[in-house]
């Protein structure tokens, strides 16, 4: 299977079994995540025989929304509860790519997942990659999942 | 006397996912404790009474390979079911889970079904 299609199956899986919320993929197709404003990334390093990087960017509104639904309880800003759901959303996903890129498991490590937000930044964390990024859409607005592997 | 669960997940989301689908699977535990790596799992076995373990793989400070293998050098322990609940599904890592003591896996993300499926028979 194609890796940008098991992101957007895993996604799907991950948001209507966990977080109990409709997810679609963006008819408005990107390359890039570009300058990420009022956002919330989630990542979680990939190392062995592939390297590189998951992570899902997400603008704080619509983390918040998913924060909530995923503990069902109401957040209202952006707190350790939002960062640990984002990381650990980062950490479903990138345990489903390993899947596709290894088959025993064992030559790929995947690291602790982690988390950036800020108000205004742009994420590169390695040059020469390929990249594939997809923008979802849900009821509380969009978010990217970008996955670099390294050429 | 009812059953205690102990969930361990670096993640406190996850704990409390893990819990929402015990409840929502109609699986009742009189007492639900949470470590957030294999250290504090082991320092809650030493004292409390848990009838069954449900653990992550990837964690800091002590992840679930290493605690299943410290947990099987420990009389006191060594024969609590521990259920891996984790992103990983690879062969090599859950084989190895299971030869040290593991009794089933179930991969992230999960339904509530599908824990009562693995779990409910292990009760």
């Amino acid at each position: 299977m194609e890796i940008k299609e098991k992101i957007i199956d895993a996604a799907i899986e991950i948001f209507s079994t966990m977080v109990m919320m409709d997810v679609s993929v963006s008819e408005e197709g990107v390359n890039d995540s570009g300058r990420l404003q009022d956002t919330i990334t989630g990542l979680i390093g990939l190392a062995g025989t592939h390297k590189g990087v998951l992570a899902i960017h997400i603008p704080h509104p619509v983390a918040l929304a998913i924060t909530s639904n995923f503990l069902g309880i109401d957040i209202s800003e952006i707190n350790e509860d939002v960062e640990d759901a984002v990381g650990e959303l980062a950490n479903m996903l990138g345990g489903n790519v390993k899947t596709v890129l290894t088959e025993n498991g064992r030559d790929i490590d995947l690291s602790l997942p982690s988390t950036i937000s800020g108000s205004s930044y742009h994420f590169q964390p390695s040059k020469d990659v390929e990249k594939v990024v997809v923008r979802f859409e849900t009821a509380h607005g969009p978010f990217l999942i970008e996955l670099q592997l390294e050429k | 006397m009812g059953k205690n669960v102990l969930l361990v997940d670096d993640s406190s989301t996850m704990r409390k996912i893990i819990g929402r689908s015990l409840r929502q699977a109609g699986i009742e535990f009189d007492n639900i404790f949470e470590a957030g790596d294999g250290l504090e799992a082991l320092a809650i076995l030493e004292k409390e009474k848990v009838d069954i373990v449900l653990s992550d793989i990837n964690m800091p400070n002590m992840d679930g390979i290493s605690f299943l293998r410290e947990k099987s050098n420990r009389d006191n322990m060594k024969d609590i079911p521990v259920l891996m609940i984790s992103t990983e599904t690879g062969d090599d890592i859950i084989g190895e889970a299971k030869s040290l003591g593991a009794v089933g896996s179930i991969k992230k993300p999960f339904t509530p079904d599908k824990v009562n499926e693995v779990l409910g028979p292990l009760l």
